[in-house]
């Protein structure tokens, strides 16, 4: 036989009838682990084909801590390691384990320890999530900046047009930056509303007494102009 | 039917290598039932993946356990050259496989040592590890190390054996297979040693199966299986490698295995060392896995398969890495055992399974 290796998510509610299918089709159980996904437990269930030498990792993903998934200890009796360690390390509940200790398999001074992810390990995740966030930024801005040229390109095209299908054009095109705009300010108008709901009722009015005095002010700059 | 008494075995016992309890359920002198309890070497080691980078974190594998310290290296090591897209160079890939069989060797005179004292052939005891001393000098003089080795890096190895250590582990091994053998012998084939062992433990191969045993456990029991039959790295270049199996199942087939897994690691390491090539002994491996990498290895360690699993971040430290360890897969087989043996006869089965708890609890 030839090692290779595998991995298929599967959903949560088939994992039994998974497992069932490879004891009747006598594969090797290998182990159960979990991952710590933050937030979310992956579980993987492993798998060997002792004919062709698959070695295939059954991804259950994104359980949350408390989660009730069946044991497999009644198909594969060795399974009730994993499990105990699992449920001790990770908090996820299996039901009908062979041999349950009962959340006393390790002797553990924290509850769940795996949950919760080292500083270490928090910041160099921030430090990435910044760095990929710098990176879409740039290449937002450089996106941006091939706007001006678009425009460039759009009066060539109108300057060779007909005038008057020109003027419906740019009409067309005014009006839809209108629109664009008036989406805009009324998505920010709706969240602005939203989150002055959410205030204490005295500070939201304050907060409305101060935008309305700001509005005013530029109304009359304006008039002034 | 007399009444059944609860007898507490371990952690703390004379013939236990590593801590272990056992609650037998006994009922005039025969065990009933066995539940095991771990929990008293758990070190929360995975869990040191987070703050050890990828490079660091090979430091702290071999420290999983003093006897499988090579093999836990050279898993960890895999997987995540696995996980990066890494090929070690072939001359790594042959001194990486010397090394682990050499650990085999001196897993396997220290178990069978321990085997010996378990039934009061103390003087064998002394032979055993008085013939692995001279392994373990062989990996001082190569690799710095008696028991931890840290010989093995990501990317390849950090020591290269030159021709005249190579002649030299060559002469040790040599000069151990005579006396080794004659130990072999004496033991397998003395009547108080067959006494505990024949017919002491026994699994059939179907139980084997279900359980999903791994190692010389398994294969005692006719289990044809062994990870360096794939054929990966340099175990692809061995002219012809079978595993050992017996169809006894009982505790004698479990010694007999492990005792014949000895020379066959020695003939091994032979093939090896003629055919080694020239070469770079390690690749730079330079960068992080990938965000939402995964890779999965086996490993055929002395107690049988081991798996590693890895997982990365798009950082320097790995999200989880994972070691199944084979004695761990084998407490089911323990169990089962042990239910309907004597009481007399507990520790043997328990020692023929070679436990390795370090490795178990990590």
């Amino acid at each position: 036989m030839n090692y290779s290796t595998e991995f298929k998510a599967i959903p949560f509610e088939s994992l039994t009838q998974e497992v069932g299918e490879r004891k009747a089709q006598g594969w090797r159980y290998v182990q159960t682990l979990a991952v710590n996904c933050d937030p979310g437990i992956d579980l993987i269930y492993s798998f060997m084909n002792m004919e062709t030498g698959l070695l295939e990792n059954l991804k259950v993903e994104k359980l949350e801590k408390g989660t009730h998934a069946p044991s497999i200890s009644d198909l594969y009796l060795e399974a009730f390691v994993w499990e105990n360690e699992i449920h001790d390390l990770f908090g996820i509940n299996f039901d009908g384990i062979a041999i349950d200790f009962h959340g006393a398999f390790y002797a553990l001074s924290t509850p769940e320890p795996m949950t919760v992810i080292s500083p270490a390990q928090k910041e160099a995740k921030e430090k990435a999530a910044k760095i990929a966030a710098a990176k879409a930024a740039k290449e937002a801005k450089a996106k941006g900046e091939s706007a001006p040229a678009a425009a460039d390109d759009m009066e060539a095209k109108l300057a060779g047009m007909d005038p008057e299908k020109a003027a419906k054009v740019r009409a067309a095109m005014e009006a839809k930056a209108k629109k664009e705009k008036a989406a805009a300010e009324a998505a920010e108008a709706a969240a602005l509303e939203e989150k002055l709901a959410g205030m204490d009722p005295e500070k939201a009015a304050k907060v409305r007494a101060a935008m309305e005095a700001k509005a005013k002010k530029a109304a009359a700059k304006k008039e002034e102009n | 039917m007399g009444k059944a008494t609860v007898i507490p075995f371990g952690p703390q016992h004379p013939v236990l290598p590593e801590p272990l309890h056992l609650d037998l359920v006994v009922e005039d002198e025969k065990v009933i039932e066995a539940i095991p309890q771990i929990g008293f070497v758990h070190r929360g080691l995975e869990k040191l993946v987070e703050t050890k980078d990828y490079n660091q974190f090979i430091y702290v594998a071999e420290r999983i356990c003093g006897i499988c310290a090579m093999g836990h290296s050279l898993g960890y090591a895999e997987t995540v050259e696995a996980l990066m897209g890494v090929e070690a160079p072939k001359r790594a890939q042959y001194l990486r496989v010397i090394w682990h069989e050499l650990s085999r060797i001196h897993s396997h005179i220290l178990w069978l040592g321990l085997a010996a004292d378990a039934f009061g052939f103390e003087s064998m005891f002394m032979h055993c590890w008085r013939l692995r001393e001279r392994v373990l000098t062989l990996f001082e003089k190569t690799t710095g190390g008696r028991v931890i080795l840290s010989v093995v890096c990501v990317g390849g190895v950090v020591r290269d054996i030159d021709d005249a250590q190579m002649a030299d582990v060559l002469s040790v091994l040599e000069g151990i297979t005579d006396e080794y053998t004659q130990i072999m012998n004496t033991l397998i084939s003395d009547y108080s040693v067959k006494n505990r062992t024949v017919g002491v433990g026994y699994l059939s191969h179907e139980e084997a199966i279900a359980l999903s045993m791994v190692g010389p456990f398994a294969r005692a029991s006719n289990v044809n299986y062994d990870v360096r039959n794939f054929g990966r790295g340099a175990y692809g270049d061995l002219s012809d490698f079978q595993p050992i199996t017996a169809t006894d199942g009982d505790c004698y087939g479990r010694v007999v295995v492990r005792c014949k897994e000895v020379l066959q690691s020695i003939d091994i390491i032979k093939e090896l060392a003629a055919k080694i090539p020239a070469g770079d002994i390690a690749v730079p491996v330079k960068g992080s896995p990938a965000d939402g990498a995964e890779a999965c290895n086996v490993l055929e360690q002395p107690r049988g398969e081991c798996y590693y699993y890895a997982r990365g971040n798009g950082t320097k430290y790995l999200d989880r890495m994972r070691m199944r360890t084979p004695t761990s897969q084998n407490i089911a087989g323990m169990v089962k055992a042990l239910e309907g043996c004597d009481f007399a006869d507990v520790n043997m089965i328990v020692l023929t399974i070679d436990p390795c708890i370090s490795c178990t609890e990590r």
